[in-house]
């Protein structure tokens, strides 16, 4: 084996050892949690080595592969082009700067063990899913992923009130809107399951058509299978089937409610699995499925212009979905309470973003650009919400709270953390010249591009709802006076700042996206033009460069200050907050206000419909169908009337046959009986006198007969 | 290849006659010694077939020497192939085990008898019929020729039958009999199909042992105007076995009010038989009327998945969620089986050891929670027990794991076959095909993702309920037993190849 593919099979199996180390040292308390969490340190490197050997030359590929079920045409293999190099390489350093904030965040939880366990089996699947060379692997590293993120959802499976998500208490529509533990890592699994079976039903329609489950095959023959599905009219539903995973992983409409209720897991696996790595598996998985469907694209133009059609139509309706997500959970935004809450609506909505890039990717004319638009705001997401999710995670460990009411006025206690958070926040905003900016611009640039115009605007509105609740964000943790809590636990002096090893991940990772902004327009074309310097069935893009369009700033940038501006009049001054109050007493406007805090009644219609629907089935069916019907049919009817039958046999066997026999007859015997005995008297005369009778009748007869 | 001396049938045999002598030997060795006994006579054809299926791989069908001859009956012989391995190893692994188990958990149950004031026949008749069904089992599955077959399926249905009726939850005596009644009337419906092959072909053989190839197309021996009535009788016969929807409702009295040990064989082992016995037996006598039968049977076993699952989430009684879950998990079995492709047939089979692993895992799960929780099983009054009992709500997890096919359990192997059989399918059909398929398996799957994932909820998880106050973890002679099967689960899950590997190879010689 050689250097490069030692490097990137130890970047995803020291994570799995460190799995097995942390159930096997459990014992060790502390020592096991560092054991961990270095595992994940040396992954980490691995892979920053792999990347290297990856960006630098050797054709840009690193490649290996051993039977596993040969069978079935099954390796474990890995196929680490720069796209996966890129990607294994964020995500391997997210893993382990999140792991070290765990070492402090979790060291006085129970369930370490557990924690551990789960936290590093994630990473292994995780860098499993983005290395992997063939369907079968990639799909087991996003069952393993989902595994993990059910686990951890439900960490705190004992599910106390202080660990819920949602307003205890509270129902939209007759549904509760609060979510213990327990029930959100039910729903996470149960949802991300659906679109699973999606995605493996597409596995196997490609394998039954291609024969193999190499992706680097399957996107070769791209022409041959799609022109195949084409022909047939599967096309365009094979693809919509085949990207269900996608969807449901990446929380896109109509599977995103289970990223909400995932914020009842730990924070640092609300940074990890459910901000920065987990979630994006269904933007790596376009990422490394749209070019292969743009070259089926490209063979069908002329062949099979239907075929090209219907990959046209998968790709305007990513493009609506992302747009549609991004504006939609945006919304939802605006109103939670919950600081968490507020991070996790923006992350499907910025998922939506990069969906949207991706599907305009192949609506565009240089699908690279596409592409790399969604690669880069899948990197300045991940870092910047990363550290989002670890700064809330400090902040509400401070305050012992997880709503922004309870919040406030911490910009002096908690300094560094500010620092931290704002950057982060503006960059989330999309305020030049941060990370966020640069990246969200070229989001919108391609949405422009597509031609899908409807996007476009979503596109546009999103990024001034974004700024909005960006604002609201640092101004309700770290200004905005007035919370009891805070001003109590000020009192008390229990306000700090956070403990080293949690700020050090999150300050690192805001220094990241600050530098990344500003050095952008240098470094970016150059890191994107590395990117896709060899990416699978992707032409590398001619000019990658870092550019502004000045009529989408002047669209973007007024609505980005706009929303800022808005949100600092609504929470930094006297007459926003009288207008605040104003709002939550005038009915029709606190009407909306509900209707977006109640997520567009979308859980509640889930609840009533789907769950309450299958519930009546369920029930209804067991007890009207199974027992009665079926049940009723069998061990009731058929024994009754067997039991009918035989009763009906047996009267007839006593009433008819018995009594014909043995009464009817009998009595018929017994009256010849009774008549001969009357003339049984006993007396010889009359016998003999009947003797000759029957003689003369006899001989009488015999006479008859004879004449 | 052919082995020197019928091992195979020797090993079968002698735990069905030891097991005879086990109630004399009651007094002598007391329960334990008996516990002990009985548990090295199962090992014996769990050990062989192991060893056989290990050492020599089943790329090569395994068979003994023909040990017994008659003309018009055909030849009985024993076969390990890829085709009876899954099975056969799955059947020795979870009999051996449960044994073990059964020995802690028998206690409990005698203990509550003695508390009832009932005397049922003790430790050594216990074990006689266990072993007796167990080993029988193994003899259904390793069989070759019908009369055979159907031997050692009575054999493994009366011990099972007596074990219900003596050691039973609720109405055991009526259930016993139901029991009793349903299985015969499957039998017996196979059995006409299977005597109308035997007596036209002139042989009741549907492997050749001697040339170690199957006795493809047998079926045609068989007037043209009874052909469809055959199949339609042995496929019925199976189907009551499989419990598939529609004849599925003695199921969940069996297999719910049998002493759990017992429902720990039933469910894994017993019933999934009748799958295996579609493809070695059905599809290989009659294939042309089998294959023109699927296009019935796929949509019959969707829709007893969905089914399954449905009546599972209406369960409150754990047990008898369980049984439901098996009658989904049966149409899984049924889906591969009838997809007729080497995927999908070979997913059946693993599908097979997977549900045997998680349903022996479930099961014996719900068997803890009755010892330990004072006969406790509802799923109601549940709740909250995962921090008294870490290990039981590990186990159960990967047990659940197992039946919806979550990595890293052999479960996962499985419903990717199955899948893979189901869309290969796809190709060549209409986009509503297509799309009512899709639909289909989101919300079968979808179900039996959500009460797996819900029971662990309720039972598992939450807060403390007034029975997770008072609950305690159980001892080894439970959990044991228990983290052997869940290991070698895992461990098949990183070794499928075993299993996969010859099923494909020869499924796709047998399947053309």
């Amino acid at each position: 084996m050689e250097f490069a593919q030692t490097t990137a099979v130890v970047a995803w199996a020291l994570p799995y050892l460190g799995a097995l180390l942390s159930l096997a040292l459990s014992k060790l308390g502390r020592v096991r949690d560092y054991i961990a969490a270095s595992t994940l340190g040396l992954s980490a490197i691995s892979a920053t080595l792999l990347a290297r050997e990856v960006f630098s030359g050797h054709g840009g590929l690193v490649t290996w592969s051993v039977d596993w079920v040969p069978g079935m045409g099954v390796s474990l293999g890995v196929y680490v082009d720069t796209l996966s190099g890129a990607m294994a390489l964020i995500i391997a350093w997210l893993c382990f700067l999140i792991g070290v904030y765990s070492l402090e965040y979790m060291a006085h939880d129970p369930g370490r063990t557990r924690y551990w366990f789960f936290f590093d089996f994630f990473v292994g699947s995780m860098l499993l899913l983005v290395m992997a060379d063939n369907l079968l692997i990639m799909f087991l590293g996003w069952e393993g992923t989902g595994l993990a993120s059910y686990a951890l959802i439900g960490h705190w499976y004992t599910d106390e009130q202080g660990r819920w998500v949602g307003d205890p208490g509270r129902t939209a529509l007759g549904v509760p809107m609060w979510f213990p533990p327990s029930h959100s890592g039910l729903r996470a699994l149960t949802f991300t399951r659906l679109g699973d079976v999606g995605f493996l039903l597409g596995i196997g329609v490609l394998y039954s058509l291609t024969g193999t489950f190499s992706i680097p095959e399957i996107a070769h023959s791209s022409g041959t299978w799609a022109a195949w599905l084409a022909a047939r009219g599967l096309l365009l539903p094979f693809l919509l089937a085949f990207s269900l995973g996608a969807m449901a992983k990446s929380a896109q409409f109509p599977f995103h409610e289970w990223l909400v209720t995932a914020m009842t897991g730990p924070t640092s696996v609300s940074a990890l699995i459910h901000a920065a790595t987990m979630v994006k598996a269904g933007v790596y998985f376009l990422l490394r499925f749209a070019p292969i469907f743009k070259l089926a694209e490209h063979q069908l133009m002329h062949t099979l212009p239907a075929g090209a059609e219907a990959i046209h139509a998968y790709f305007t309706f990513i493009t609506l979905i992302g747009a549609f997500t991004a504006f939609f959970m945006a919304t939802q935004a605006l109103v939670a309470r919950e600081l968490k809450l507020i991070l996790a609506f923006s992350t499907a909505s910025q998922l939506g973003y990069m969906f949207m890039a991706l599907g305009s990717a192949g609506l565009m004319e240089e699908l690279a650009n596409g592409i790399l638009a969604g690669f880069s705001h899948f990197m300045s997401h991940a870092i910047f919400k990363a550290a989002l999710f670890l700064g809330a995670g400090a902040i509400i460990h401070a305050v012992h709270s997880k709503y922004v009411d309870d919040m406030g006025g911490l910009a002096g206690h908690m300094r560094y953390t500010f620092a931290a958070m704002l950057v982060t926040a503006l960059s989330l905003a999309g305020v030049p010249p941060l990370m966020g900016f640069w990246s969200k611009d070229s989001v919108v640039e391609a949405a422009y591009e597509s031609g899908v115009g409807l996007a476009f605007a979503l596109g546009v509105v999103t990024a001034g709802l974004t700024a909005f609740y960006s604002t609201r964000l640092v101004l309700r943790t770290f200004f905005y006076e007035g919370s009891e809590n805070v001003r109590h636990l000020e009192a008390e002096h229990r306000l700090h700042e956070a403990h080293p090893l949690m700020l050090a991940p999150y300050f690192l990772l805001a220094v990241a996206t600050l530098l990344l902004g500003l050095t952008w327009p240098a470094v970016g074309p150059e890191i994107l033009s590395k990117v896709a310097s060899n990416v699978l069935a992707l032409e590398e893009a001619p000019h990658v460069e870092v550019h502004l369009n000045p009529f989408l700033l002047g669209v973007s940038l007024p609505l980005v200050f706009g929303g800022i501006g808005i949100g600092w009049f609504a929470y930094q001054t006297s007459s926003g907050r009288r207008l605040l109050v104003a709002i939550r007493q005038s009915e029709p406007l606190s009407a909306i206000q509900d209707f977006l805090y109640d997520r567009w009644y979308i859980n509640s219609i889930y609840y009533r419909v789907i769950v309450g629907g299958f519930a009546w089935l369920s029930r209804n069916g067991f007890r009207w169908f199974d027992s009665l019907v079926i049940d009723g049919f069998y061990h009731r009817l058929l024994p009754q009337s067997t039991w009918e039958a035989s009763a009906i046999g047996w009267r007839f066997e006593k009433g008819v046959v018995d009594r014909g026999y043995h009464e009817r007859l009998v009595s018929a015997v017994l009256g010849v009986g009774r008549t001969l005995r009357r003339s049984q008297t006993g007396l010889i005369n009359h016998y003999l006198l009947m003797f000759f009778a029957g003689l003369a009748a006899l001989i009488l007869a015999f006479l008859v007969w004879v004449v | 290849m052919v082995l020197e001396q019928p091992y195979m049938f020797y090993a079968v045999l002698i735990p069905i006659l030891g097991s005879l002598i086990l109630p004399l030997l009651e007094d002598a060795l007391g329960g334990k010694g008996i516990a002990a006994l009985a548990t090295m006579l199962l090992a014996i054809p769990a050990a062989l077939t192991a060893h056989l299926a290990l050492a020599a791989g089943v790329d090569e069908p395994i068979a003994d020497p023909v040990f017994f001859q008659a003309d018009s009956i055909g030849s009985f012989s024993m076969l390990l192939d890829s085709l009876s391995a899954p099975l056969a190893i799955s059947i020795g692994l979870v009999t051996t085990l449960i044994s073990v188990y059964s020995w802690r958990y028998m206690q409990h149950r005698f203990e509550e008898f003695e508390a009832e004031g009932e005397t049922p026949p003790g430790w050594g008749v216990y074990y006689m019929l266990f072993v007796m069904f167990a080993a029988a089992m193994m003899g259904t599955v390793l069989s070759t020729n019908l009369v055979e077959f159907y031997l050692f399926l009575e054999v493994s249905l009366l011990p099972s039958f007596l074990l219900i009726a003596f050691y039973g939850y609720g109405n055991r005596e009526k259930i016993a009999l139901l029991y009793l009644i349903w299985t015969h009337v499957g039998a017996l419906v196979f059995l006409v199909g299977a005597l109308i092959v035997g007596l036209h072909a002139g042989t009741f053989d549907y492997y050749d042992p001697a040339a170690l190839t199957p006795m493809m197309g047998l079926g045609q021996l068989v007037p043209t105007s009874l052909r469809m009535l055959t199949v339609v009788a042995l496929c019925i016969g199976l189907f009551v076995k499989l419990a598939i929807f529609g004849v599925h409702i003695w199921l969940p009295y069996a297999h719910a009010e049998a002493p759990t040990p017992v429902s720990a064989l039933l469910s894994p082992n017993l019933i999934g038989i009748a799958a295996y016995a579609l493809v070695r037996i059905v599809y290989v006598l009659f294939p042309f009327e089998f294959a023109s039968l699927t296009p019935y049977t796929l949509p019959l076993a969707l829709f007893t998945i969905i089914y399954g699952g449905l009546m599972a989430l209406a369960q409150d009684d754990f047990k008898r969620l369980l049984a439901y879950s098996s009658v989904s998990q049966m149409g899984y079995l049924l889906a591969g089986v009838s997809t007729l492709t080497a995927a999908g047939v070979a997913g059946a089979m693993v599908h097979y050891a997977a549900h045997a692993v998680g349903k022996a895992l479930l099961f014996a799960t719900a068997g803890v929670l009755i010892a330990q929780l004072h006969g406790l099983r509802s799923i109601s009054k549940m709740g909250g027990l995962a921090p008294k009992m870490p290990i039981t709500a590990s186990l159960a997890l990967i047990g659940f794991m197992h039946i919806t096919g979550i990595p890293p359990s052999l479960g996962l192997w499985s419903e990717i076959l199955i899948v893979m059989g189901i869309s290969s399918t796809t190709t060549g059909r209409s986009t509503l095909y297509f799309v009512a398929l899709l639909a289909a398996l989101l919300i079968g799957i979808g179900l039996s993702t959500a009460y797996a994932f819900l029971t662990m909820k309720r039972i598992f998880f939450g807060q403390p309920s007034e029975a997770a106050e008072k609950a305690k973890e159980a001892g080894m002679g439970l959990l044991g037993p228990m983290m052997v099967i869940a290991a070698v689960g895992i461990a098949l899950f990183i070794w499928p190849r075993l299993l996969i590997d010859p099923l494909l190879a020869s499924l796709r010689i047998l399947l053309g």
